[in-house]
């Protein structure tokens, strides 16, 4: 932007100019709205066009395209935006067709309120695809979607009294089909309406708080929990907000075909929403139209004759895709474009100014509540794993305000202790508790939200954000923004929604680390070794910004590190851990002459 | 009543044996290398259409059916190997770890459609050259016999290769500790692939001699990889002898159901039992190792 | 007979290693020390081939491993030693002397290396039968050298071999390290106790921040 902020941090030699180089007008760093638009456009044509011609083999093959197409963008979301791989969302389907088909077809239930019975069917699915989600993940939660969508079809047999077994249900919709608007029918309408809409919900999704608290629970929960967000309920909300939108789908399927059998919904069906993702790309926009297109649409219609070797086409599309170009067709070209336009950041990126310039400032000002009051105490703190025992009646005190050292050997307990402060792990005996809210039982997402933010040993940087939106989960995180910060923030926007995060050098990540916990608001920091990987000047750079923020915010910092210099630069006071017990607490001079710690500070070149 | 027991004892665990045999496969290959190959029910099926396609589906001859057995064993094991090669292919340098999930499907549904585009849609029927037996006064198929039989022969044979040939002991070490297996010079990939060929030997076989009891269709492979993965689930994820339990205990509860409910309750009993043992004790319930808690 | 040269590496985007360069000859013991964090386990293991280099060389006797896999550096006769006394623990003490084997040793070649470990370690004899699970952390670390002796490397890497043990096994140890390496091995050990390790090496180089320290002999 310009360089007129004066700079707190360090000096303010020749490379404050890095900080002209301002916004880059670098290319966009994904190509979503381009993909929305041709995704929108492609459904407008395959929904409205054949309807016109007049041809209803093409109308109707098309609209179940739209609708398949529209489960797997649904299927997307839940996979790549909420990471959760269910084999299984063709039994959600199912389930919305029959709910309603039995509804509408079976006990003449008028048709607006078969669709309703098709989306709590759905929607009863999505809850129970949940459940098992908030406790396996992974491969075990690929099979019991897996299984779920192979005995989805057995189940409407078995309930051969209510849903007709194998024999079906035949469900005719005129007031739908017939035509409506414009030669178009009101079918066609909905249908390409429905397309549109999901498109957009996933669009949009990306660019809501909501949507970007759930990337992250997916890509890192422990980022999440140390963010205030569950990422439990993060996936049981993926699930039942999916499941609605495809049960939609179900319930319109009905109307186009006229029939349904249990056979309908097979596996293969669930198979072709999932492949058709990986085909087109993970995570794009475009990618399950185009995968649904390719698995679906050219093996039913343009290879007709071949019908036979359709599913063998699914199969081997599908392998080849994911040995050749593991990020589906979009996600390759999209790598390819990015690799092409978008040259590395300039190494002049200085963004422990930007915090010193822009977010301290906006942030300055909220009262500094008596410094010196303890803010963390820990009472006889002791951990247990198995036989091991990791932390041993720790006592500790930390002050308002204070930059606190937590040093000793490796297995001494340091990290041990952060995890427990953070909640990340619990306490097998004692007390923790943070600004007189004992949070000994409480959950790390719990913790997080009373101010206590953390960082991570390898920064938990998301390549798929920009360096912007890896801030911005701090700020959605903030449960109070005021104008000012937002202002300060947006300034930042636009120097970084250019830029992607996926090049950033590591000393940057730990500043945007940091960054984002001084967005979060938070007043506790917990550093995990925040100086390993820096280089030595980006060390004093770093030093000087925890003090910073310190003398300004009046943040309370703890610091687990291993290079004592840094400890002993910067930190007020330092405890001595030693094989999970607190050996020494004071300040550095006292601890540098402790006995009990001396040993450590025995530099290994003057031994 | 005594009757109806007895029929559930003895084919619930010739069936329990089969689901048993299913879990040691998925576990050979998944411990030394993090890998569920979830093609494995489509391997077990193709191993009884390989043989049968060779003898046709009358009673065979004891020789011809050793030789059929040879056959199809080998066919399988190239098929899975091959496959292993594929599916271990991108995980050399790749972010995206879980490659092996797709990939692993995928091969699944091919070889699933390749049958059914060579056999149709219908299941066949085959007979064992063995005379059925009778136990407990029932008459029982002899391939629920020899299920049994085949599982305690993979089990001590997995148990003796595991743990004192020096091949199975740097097998069992990949699982033990992948770094220090490497710093040792142990060839990891060669074994990770040499695991997946074992698992084919030992499904293959198997597949060809339940045949005439199970049903023989191209589509059936999903409900044995299931089956399979339940047991092993259930006994916990790596240990053989919980898959043995697991698979047993899977095969009696299944058949119980059958008497009980009919066969078309099976699979949803099943999926209850899976999800139950992942929501109580993901670890399993006679296993260690855990499933993944988050 | 190890050549270091001009080493990069590191995790992913941290960078750790800022270019190192080191020779170690036959018959040598190298001690490296320095802080927690320095960068001395990372170095060991991009020699080992655990983590690949970003640019540098490596060479055993005289050919360039730098590029290959662990394995293949084993084959080369590069040995690393990993931190934490890592050894198989479902499987007999004889078994993972087993799996260590150099083929090149052929039978009696093993069972004489067998010998000679036995003979400096009596404990590992008495204990051959036993689970690796079983032995106590120094009897793991008696046994993870061991494993690497039956290799017959040209070059062993030993990292951190005092971790989690009793401070009074570490001079046995080191001294079976010593012995071995007069038998014409290139050894090199990264340790925090270097007042100890000093008095079994020729050479001791100190890094910091993922540089070596000009050597001051």
């Amino acid at each position: 932007m310009n360089k007129s902020g004066t700079s707190i941090v360090s000096d303010t030699t020749a490379d404050a100019v890095a900080l002209a180089t301002g916004p880059v007008a670098g290319p966009r760093l994904n190509s979503d709205l381009v993909q929305l638009v041709i995704a929108i456009t492609l459904v407008i044509i395959f929904g409205l066009v054949p309807n016109f011609v007049g041809n209803p083999y093409w109308t109707q093959t098309l609209q179940i395209l739209i609708l398949y197409a529209s489960v797997s963008v649904l299927q997307n979301v839940l996979l790549v935006d909420a990471g959760q791989a269910s084999f299984g969302q063709g039994a959600i389907f199912g389930l919305g067709a029959y709910a309603a088909a039995m509804a509408f077809g079976l006990y003449q239930m008028p048709w607006i309120f078969a669709v309703g019975m098709g989306l709590v069917g759905a929607l009863i699915g999505g809850i129970i695809f949940a459940l098992p989600a908030l406790r396996v993940q992974n491969f075990h939660l690929g099979f019991v979607t897996l299984s779920a969508a192979i005995v989805f079809p057995q189940v409407v047999v078995i309930l051969n009294d209510w849903t007709n077994g194998i024999n079906g249900i035949i469900v005719s919709v005129p007031q739908l089909t017939n035509a409506g608007l414009f030669g178009a029918s009101y079918l066609s309408i909905v249908i390409t309406c429905f397309g549109i809409a999901v498109l957009c919900f996933h669009y949009a999704l990306r660019r809501t708080r909501f949507g970007r608290r759930m990337r992250v629970a997916a890509a890192s929960p422990e980022a999440a929990m140390a963010l205030g967000i569950s990422p439990g309920v993060m996936r049981s909300v993926a699930f039942i907000v999916t499941a609605i939108g495809i049960g939609f789908a179900g319930v319109m399927y009905l109307p186009i075909v006229g029939f349904v059998t249990p056979s309908a919904f097979s596996l293969d069906l669930s198979m072709l929403f999932f492949f058709a993702i990986v085909v087109g790309g993970r995570g794009q926009i475009l990618g399950p139209i185009l995968g649904i297109i390719i698995l679906y649409f050219l093996p039913n219609v343009v290879f007709a004759q071949f019908l036979d070797y359709r599913l063998l086409a699914y199969g081997a599309v599908t392998l080849a895709v994911v040995l050749l170009f593991p990020d589906g067709i979009v996600g390759s070209f999209e790598k390819w474009r990015i690799k092409r336009r978008h040259a590395t950041p300039d190494g002049g990126l200085r963004l422990d100014r930007m915090i010193a310039d822009d977010l301290v400032p906006a942030a300055v000002g909220k009262p500094v509540t008596q410094a010196g009051d303890v803010v963390v105490k820990v009472r006889g703190g002791s951990k247990t794993f198995g036989s091991v025992v990791a932390l041993d009646g720790v006592d500790l005190d930390i002050r308002r305000g204070e930059i606190h050292g937590l040093i000793g050997a490796n297995g001494s307990g340091k990290t041990s202790l952060l995890n427990v402060l953070s909640g990340f792990s619990r306490l097998s005996g004692g007390t923790v508790s943070i600004k007189d809210a004992e949070i000994t039982r409480l959950s790390a997402s719990q913790i997080a939200r009373l101010g206590i933010g953390r960082t991570f040993q390898t920064p938990r940087v998301f390549s798929f954000f920009s360096i912007w939106d890896n801030l911005r989960v701090g700020l959605d995180a903030n449960p109070n923004v005021d104008a000012q910060l937002k202002k300060r923030a947006g300034a930042l926007k636009g120097r970084l929604d250019t830029q992607s995060a996926e090049w950033l050098p590591h000393g940057q990540r730990r500043l945007v680390e940091v960054m984002r916990v001084v967005l979060q608001n938070a007043d506790v920091l917990l550093l995990d070794e925040p100086a390993a990987g820096l280089s030595p000047e980006e060390r004093v750079r770093f030093s000087e910004l925890l003090k910073y923020l310190r003398d300004t915010l009046g943040t309370t910092i703890i610091l687990v590190e291993h290079d004592l210099d840094l400890v002993l630069g910067i930190a007020d006071r330092i405890t001595v851990l030693d094989t999970g017990r607190v050996v020494a607490t004071g300040a550095p001079a006292e601890i540098a002459s402790n006995p009990a710690a001396k040993h450590m500070f025995v530099k290994a070149r003057n031994a | 009543m005594l009757a109806e027991l007895s029929i559930i004892a003895v084919r619930g665990i010739g069936i329990g044996a089969v689901y048993a045999i299913i879990a040691m496969s998925f576990n050979v290959v998944f411990s030394s290398s993090g890998i569920l190959n979830f093609a494995q029910g489509t391997m077990f099926i193709l191993g009884g259409f390989a043989g049968y396609m060779v003898i046709g589906e009358s009673v065979a001859s004891w020789p011809l059916w050793l030789a059929a057995l040879l056959l199809a064993t080998v066919i399988v094991a190239v098929v899975v190997t091959v496959q292993g090669a594929l599916t271990l292919m991108p995980l050399k340098d790749s972010v995206e770890q879980h490659s092996w999930l797709i990939s692993t499907m995928a091969v699944s549904v091919i070889l699933t459609a390749t049958l059914m585009l060579v056999q149709g849609p219908y299941s066949w029927t085959v007979q064992s050259p063995i005379p059925s037996f009778t136990i407990f006064g029932m008459r029982t198929p002899a391939p629920y016999a020899l299920a049994v039989v085949a599982m305690f022969f993979w089990y001590f044979v997995l148990r003796w290769f595991l743990n004192k040939t020096l091949t199975g002991l740097a097998i069992s070490a990949i699982s033990q500790d992948m770094d220090a297996a490497r710093a040792a010079g142990l060839r990891v990939r060669r074994l990770q692939l040499l695991a997946f060929t074992i698992s084919g030997v030992i499904v293959g076989s198997a597949g060809f001699i339940v045949a005439p009891v199970v049903t023989l269709s191209a589509d059936a492979g999903m409900r044995y990889v299931l089956h399979g993965f339940i047991a092993a689930v259930v006994g916990g994820i790596g240990s053989n002898g919980g898959a043995v339990l697991g698979g047993i205990l899977l095969g009696l509860l299944s058949m119980f159901v059958t008497f009980q409910l009919g066969g078309a309750y099976q699979d949803i009993l099943s999926l209850v039992l899976l999800v139950a043992v992942l929501m109580i004790r993901p670890e399993g319930i006679f296993g260690r190792s855990s499933a993944r808690r988050v | 007979m190890l050549s270091i040269n001009n080493l990069v590496s590191g995790y992913g985007t941290v960078p750790v290693l800022h270019g190192i360069s080191f020779d170690v000859a036959p018959g040598e013991v190298l001690l490296i020390g320095g802080e927690n964090g320095a960068g001395k386990s990372t170095l060991l293991r991009t020699v080992g081939g655990f983590i690949s280099a970003d640019s540098g060389s490596v060479s055993v006797a005289g050919r360039e491993v730098t590029k290959t896999s662990p394995e293949d550096r084993v084959k080369a006769g590069l040995r690393l030693v990993l931190d934490g006394h890592r050894i198989f623990p479902e499987m007999s003490v004889f078994d993972n002397l087993r799996l260590g084997a150099s083929k090149a040793l052929g039978k009696d070649g093993f069972e004489q290396a067998v010998q000679d470990i036995f003979a400096v370690f009596p404990i590992l004899d008495e204990k051959r039968r036993n689970y690796g699970r079983d032995l106590s952390g120094g009897q793991q670390q008696m046994l993870a050298l061991g494993q690497a002796f039956v290799a017959q490397p040209k070059v062993l890497l030993c990292d951190e071999p005092s971790l989690g043990l009793a401070q009074a096994l570490l001079p046995s140890i080191l001294q079976f390290l010593r012995k071995w390496a007069n038998s014409g091995t290139a050894v090199v050990i990264v340790e925090q106790h270097l007042d100890i390790a000093r008095e079994f090496a020729d050479r001791m180089l100190i890094m910091e921040r993922g540089q070596m320290l000009p050597e001051s002999a």
